[in-house]
């Protein structure tokens, strides 16, 4: 039997890049291609790197050339990175997913696509289930920007899906996630030298550790199955106790002050608060990781708590606060 | 336990301790731990679980209960419940000893301190004690420092996805089928339960198999007497309704004090739902009538429970 042949997009991204590394090492794939505009960011040897842009419609020819069975679309912007604007990366996410799928459909030798997506789509809403299943979608509304742009997603990839029966269409649903590798919201909020919260509000938040997050795209691309994946590290961490951990000190700010203050230390140098993430800090968010394990196959090493505490022992910052019960032991 | 004279003496013997370290030129949090292996064995420990915690060293499940919270506050409660409001638990032993279980009582009061009570009384007259979960009404965890209070000692939020997964964890599960209406119930109607919603309740027992227990909560409907309410100040502060009590608002916080009237606890005879079969939840008679037998139980409880506790303060 011939090897697997797979396109991974947005392969300069860390994820892209480690993703890219785990499958050309397998011997189970013959073909790994990467798309983007930026270089991969490890040494990829046997890693056929496409140059091109996702948004550009020419990857409707570039795609079908490449004779894959398997499209891991993971290229969703969750924020702008330095000198995006917000226009560019909805354009990113809504676009360039539909530019995707268009080629896709134009590629007969496609039997799976996976889309790295995002648990976003849920919100966090003060009154919401503590876990939300893949069932739960649309119990709320779409508040925000990159939630509706999520949703687009959702619903191109739901009709794809639909119109081609042949292939298997596997939504992940990430929650945000954590690892010293990584540079993310959560890891840039928690590296500031103070730590903006809601006053008097205490969230459950969950995480996923960033090689969970690689192991499960790795375990999808395998495994394929049809529908919505959470993914997340089980269990929940309370923000209070997460901010401890990671050994800031907290600003409790009153919710009706909270957009401004932050917009006010944004000037001076702290990292920019999404819409999105100030909901996550204010109610919190947590998924039910049952269709992971059960159908997909893949039990996260790192629950959430645990993701913490690895990414506290192996991040390269100091503790702003001294341990205080290393002090006093 | 320690005199407040002797806490201030062991917190000046602190500083001093720390200031002499600070400056021999010891580091700060050397010096504090100088100073901190001079204090007093009890003093030490409650200090080091105090450090312990900060750190972010502690355990919460992952709906946010926090024993180590739990025994911090349970002095209060302890006191509520012996002291305050004299409750007194009759048939704890009709909860199941372990498995999924589902506790429906009638619900007044406002704030949910029978919630509260009905867990004290499971984990101190229970022969193998548990930890009631219960659900707690939405509005609560709109308001800040009580709903993280609430998640710490076992609440979740209202909804029946919380319910059906607790008790799929084989969690023994409190909820108050009457819900806002229960704790709105006007003064003079306040043994008077109101319908049971549309017996969610019921159906996430029968989804789940988990025996029904009623629960008849008397004294609850004294601790905040609700003489009348504003409308307007309801839309302004957008809460579904605004008591006026003898004590609320004109007190300001001081109005959340509840009344110490005297409470009676009675744990009902379980109903059994497994043997409906889970398909039971899509029965939607079985559903209705399965909800209004839990009722008039609770209805006739809490009645019966009214005389036999006599008068409501004394």
């Amino acid at each position: 039997m011939a090897g697997r042949r797979v396109l991974i997009t947005g392969v300069g991204s860390p994820i892209g890049s480690a993703l890219a590394g785990r499958l050309e090492a397998d011997p189970e794939f013959e073909y790994v291609a990467g798309l983007d505009t930026r270089r991969p960011q490890a040494e990829l040897l046997a890693t056929e790197f496409i140059e091109a842009d996702i948004r550009d419609p020419i990857i409707a020819n570039l795609i079908p050339q490449a004779e894959v069975d398997t499209v891991v679309h993971n290229q969703i912007v969750r924020r702008p990175g330095p000198g995006m604007s917000s226009h560019s990366m909805h354009d990113i996410n809504v676009i360039g997913s539909l530019q995707l799928l268009t080629a896709c459909e134009r590629s007969p030798s496609i039997r799976s696509i996976v889309i790295r997506g995002s648990a976003g789509i849920y919100g966090s809403e003060a009154h919401a289930p503590q876990f939300f299943d893949e069932e739960m979608a649309r119990l709320y509304p779409l508040r925000t920007r990159f939630q509706r742009d999520v949703g687009e997603i959702e619903t191109y990839f739901e009709t794809y899906a639909r119109r081609h029966s042949q292939v298997t269409c596997t939504m992940l649903r990430y929650q945000p996630a954590i690892g010293a590798g990584l540079d993310t919201q959560v890891t840039r909020y928690l590296s500031s030298p103070v730590v903006p919260t809601y006053l008097g509000f205490d969230p459950r938040l969950q995480l996923v550790h960033e090689e969970d997050g690689i192991d499960a795209l790795v375990a999808a691309v395998r495994n394929p199955v049809r529908g919505a994946v959470n993914v997340a590290g089980p269990g929940t961490i309370g923000l209070t106790r997460l901010i401890r951990m990671a050994g800031r000190p907290s600003l409790p700010i009153a919710a009706p002050l909270f957009g401004g203050v932050t917009d006010a230390m944004r000037r001076v140098g702290l990292p920019v608060l999404s819409e999105d993430f100030r909901r996550f800090l204010r109610y919190g968010r947590g998924v039910d990781t049952t269709r992971l394990t059960e159908e997909v196959g893949f039990t996260p090493r790192y629950g959430t708590p645990a993701a913490v505490a690895d990414w506290v022992q192996r991040r390269d910052g100091r503790r702003l606060l001294p341990s205080l019960s290393g002090a006093l032991a | 336990m320690l005199g407040p004279g002797d806490a201030v003496g062991t917190g000046v013997e602190f500083m001093r301790g720390l200031r002499g370290a600070l400056d021999q030129g010891l580091e700060l949090p050397a010096a504090l731990a100088r100073s901190a292996a001079d204090l007093p064995r009890g003093v030490r420990d409650r200090v080091r679980s105090v450090a312990r915690r900060l750190d972010g060293n502690y355990q919460e499940d992952e709906w946010g209960f926090d024993s180590e919270f739990v025994s911090l506050v349970e002095p209060g409660f302890d006191f509520l419940y012996d002291v305050w409001w004299r409750v007194k638990a009759v048939g704890v032993e009709n909860v199941p000893a372990h498995g999924r279980a589902l506790l429906a009582a009638n619900h007044a009061g406002i704030l949910p301190w029978d919630a509260t009570m009905m867990s004290i009384a499971v984990m101190r007259e229970h022969p193998l004690p548990r930890q009631p979960r219960f659900l707690v009404l939405n509005l609560a965890f709109d308001l800040p420092w009580f709903s993280v209070a609430i998640r710490k000692v076992g609440g979740v939020v209202a909804s029946p996805y919380n319910a059906i997964r607790l008790l799929e964890q084989d969690q023994l599960v409190g909820v108050f089928p009457e819900g806002v209406k229960g704790t709105g119930k006007p003064y003079g109607e306040r043994y008077q339960l109101q319908r049971f919603g549309r017996g969610g309740f019921a159906e996430i027992a029968l989804r789940t198999g988990a025996p029904i227990v009623p629960v008849a909560v008397v004294g609850s409907e004294e601790i905040y007497p609700k003489l009348g309410e504003s409308p307007l100040l309801a839309r302004l502060m957008s809460t579904p309704f605004f008591p006026l009590t003898p004590l609320f608002p004109w007190l300001g916080p001081l109005g959340a004090i509840p009344l110490p009237s005297k409470w009676r606890i009675e744990f009902c005879e379980p109903i059994e739902t497994a043997s409906y079969g889970p398909e039971g939840a899509d029965d939607r008679a079985l559903v209705l009538e399965l909800s209004e037998r839990v009722r008039e139980v609770v209805q006739q409880r809490v009645l019966e429970n009214v005389v036999k506790r006599g008068p409501a303060f004394v």
